[in-house]
């Protein structure tokens, strides 16, 4: 290193203002790649790499789906047959990341407004720039603080993380009950996530509510590697159910070492992990008639999902779905506001109800977002793995099947 | 032309640059957060670079600056100057209480030693629901802007307050590396059983240069997060966005010289955005493939960093100024 820096002595000052002249004009030779077309500009940020990609590369389908189809059926009308022009990015699991990737979709792109970003991490981070910049950003994220913070151009369109724990447990209850059994002894085990402590929240506080002992609340690390102990303790516990919340990896594992291990206690998942395909393909049999909670369902609204399994080959999972309903409400406030400026769309997404479309396939029929920007329309469903099917099987007045109670 | 003349030129464009940028962009913020990284890859330097101890956990005085300042700001409403100083302090002795068992240490077994500190810190952050927030992470909240408050309406200052961190932590090194430290530590790293013969306290530097290093660290990690606006433990205590990318920085572009981690972080970090810009809405997970390739391929071609392609323009140019 030492004998290095002796040979720095002059240098021939025409070269550096030459280099500094090109360094101060670099932004602008940039900026100037920039695209001008009759097409109105959305934003795609999903963690296409990293420990959520797949969910990502779910959610990114359903949006394509739905942009395809509105394109191929002469785009928007209202701006005289404007194609949708989706900016898909990669937010990777970094939430800054995805914060400097949404301030580049915003001045780079020009996007009337962002979908995104699957893990609610990478959609706080996401909204704290899009707040910033009055850019309506639609997600389906479920943790509570996302519309918990008064911000104006942040739009929810799934029940929030604490209304799924809750109703992860109420539901069982009723479940459970219809089928002639009683629970009053119950085991939780969460990722320290933050979808999986703010779910666990919910669970924990409807159990109180209930009446129902929690036997067992183990909080363990994204990625485990042997689940054994947990289980081992469930096994002493004497709970009549298990609320496991995870992704995918831990899913199978916790469910593969209780069925090995012979616990035929019923376990009710959290979402996420519990609700995809991968789920199914890993375990096999020893996923049939494992139940989890869902922010929505692909069976309730058959005409719609079947053209997602047609396209890509598997069924329309929840994330794919609500991602397509985002896009969906979006298009038709943008019919509705005549314009593709970002607070138009805002200010036709705000306390409006929309019907029609995709919203169909959600709970309620439609979306209808508060002032706070949640949809209060949407109730989560309680579904169960069928012969590698997802059935709704709760509540009673949209199940699609009854719920099979093994205690 | 003289050498000072050249560092005041290169300071006198950086200070130009934001100006020519669009001051809610993009590119201002990529270029905010490389300067940051190259403080950081910088303040690496001083431990990773001069005293030759490889260090994988400088995530832990990052997070520690991070959420001492926002949970000051949160919970009393103090300015984060002032946490920003309270969380360098927290990280001076975070790094003194990590150096005692580890600085005996060499090689692997010290940068295994340190992987795991940034670890223990992301589970604490984790667990400590009430003080940090869990890992739902944490919110800087706006308050009225003013310098007082250290919050701004656009990200110009933001930028500027990161060049100027940068200027500071380059000349602490400098300062360090030319000093009677610089010699002993040297000294160290050539030889350490020569060094301790000649009756230098090894183990005493080495504990010095630690604790400068993480008071730098940390207080890095307050312009970090009043910058980013939120993190969650997963952010700041990062192995691989935190520790082992300041040092993957400070590595490629020259370890152990002050102009290393800056050309390091003016490489990875635009080069990992433009990536990102163009590949990633191709196949999924294809921009980071990408930059994975690029880095390899940068190694072996310099392996010992950018510093060694600087160095040689530099030689060129001289000689022929001087025909």
């Amino acid at each position: 290193m030492s004998k290095t820096s002796s040979t720095r002595g002059g240098v021939n000052r025409r070269t550096v203002l030459a280099g500094t002249a090109a360094l101060v004009a670099s932004p602008w030779v940039i900026s100037s790649a920039r695209a001008q077309a009759k097409q109105v500009n959305i934003g795609v940020i999903m963690p296409l790499s990293g420990a959520n990609a797949q969910f990502g590369i779910n959610s990114r389908n359903g949006i394509e789906l739905v942009a395809d189809e509105i394109n191929a059926a002469g785009g928007i009308k209202a701006l005289g047959g404007a194609k949708i022009n989706l900016i898909v990015a990669d937010s990777t699991s970094t939430p800054t990341t995805a914060g400097t990737v949404a301030q580049r979709l915003i001045t780079q792109n020009d996007v009337t407004a962002i979908l995104g970003a699957f893990a609610s991490s990478l959609t706080i981070a996401i909204s704290e720039v899009t707040e910033r910049r009055d850019i309506p950003l639609l997600t389906m994220s479920f943790a509570d603080q996302i519309t918990g913070r008064g911000y104006k151009n942040i739009f929810q369109v799934v029940a929030k993380a604490s209304a799924l724990g809750k109703a992860q447990l109420d539901y069982t209850v009723a479940i459970a009950q219809a089928a002639g059994a009683k629970i009053d002894k119950i085991a939780i085990m969460y990722e320290d996530t933050a979808y999986g402590t703010a779910q666990a929240n919910g669970l924990r506080a409807a159990a109180k509510a209930a009446n129902i002992d929690i036997a067992m609340d183990d909080a363990y690390p994204l990625g485990i590697t042997d689940t054994t102990p947990l289980i081992n303790k469930l096994r002493a516990s004497g709970a009549q159910a298990v609320f496991p919340v995870s992704y995918l990896n831990d899913s199978l594992l916790l469910i593969r070492t209780m069925r090995q291990q012979r616990i035929t206690m019923p376990a009710i998942g959290g979402a996420a992990g519990y609700v995809i395909p991968d789920f199914e393909k890993g375990l096999g049999e020893f996923a049939e008639g494992v139940l989890s909670i869902a922010p929505a369902n692909y069976d309730l609204a058959p005409e719609l999902t079947e053209r997602f399994r047609k396209r890509f080959g598997y069924f329309m999972v929840h994330e794919a779905l609500e991602h397509a309903v985002a896009l969906d409400v979006l298009v038709q406030a943008i019919e509705k506001a005549k314009s593709a400026k970002a607070e138009d769309v805002t200010m036709a997404l705000r306390g409006a109800k929309f019907t029609g479309g995709w919203t169909k396939a959600m709970t309620g029929g439609a979306v209808e977002f508060d002032s706070t920007g949640l949809n209060i329309l949407s109730v989560p469903v309680m579904v169960q793995w069928r012969k590698k099917e997802l059935v709704t099987v709760w509540p009673k007045d949209v199940a699609k099947g009854t719920a099979e109670w093994k205690s | 032309m003289k050498r000072w003349m050249l560092v005041v030129l290169v300071i006198v464009a950086a200070a130009l640059l934001p100006l020519a940028l669009n001051p809610t962009g993009y590119w201002i913020r990529v270029l905010t957060f490389t300067l940051l990284f190259a403080a950081m890859a910088q303040a690496w330097n001083l431990i990773g670079g001069l005293a030759n101890q490889t260090s994988l956990g400088h995530a832990a005085f990052f997070g520690i600056g991070a959420y001492t300042s926002t949970i000051l700001l949160l919970k009393f409403g103090i300015s984060p100057w002032i946490g920003m100083i309270a969380g360098g302090a927290l990280g001076g002795l975070a790094a003194f209480i990590i150096a005692i068992p580890t600085m005996r240490l060499q090689g692997h077994y010290f940068a295994l030693a340190t992987l795991a500190f940034g670890e223990v810190m992301r589970v604490i952050a984790n667990v400590w629901t009430p003080l940090t927030g869990g890992p739902g992470g944490l919110s800087v909240p706006f308050v009225p802007p003013s310098f007082a408050a250290y919050s701004f309406k656009q990200l110009l200052p933001h930028t500027y307050i990161a060049l100027i961190a940068l200027i500071i932590v380059t000349v602490i090194f400098e300062v360090i590396r030319r000093g009677a430290m610089g010699y002993r530590l040297r000294a160290i790293k050539e030889n350490p059983a020569a060094a301790e013969v000649i009756g230098i306290d090894t183990t005493k530097v080495k504990l010095q240069t630690a604790v400068i290093s993480g008071v730098l660290m940390a207080m890095l990690g307050t312009l970090y997060a009043q910058v980013a606006v939120f993190f969650d433990p997963d952010t700041v205590f990062s192995a691989a966005a935190i520790s082992i990318r300041v040092a993957l920085i400070a590595i490629l572009g020259g370890v152990g010289t002050p102009i290393g981690p800056i050309l390091g972080a003016l490489f990875i970090i635009p080069v990992e955005e433009l990536m990102n810009d163009l590949f990633s809405a191709g196949a999924a997970g294809l921009s980071q493939l990408i930059f994975g390739v690029i880095l390899i391929a940068v190694i072996l071609w310099r392996p010992r960093g950018f510093i060694t392609v600087f160095d040689a323009l530099i030689a060129r140019l001289s000689s022929r100024g001087v025909r």
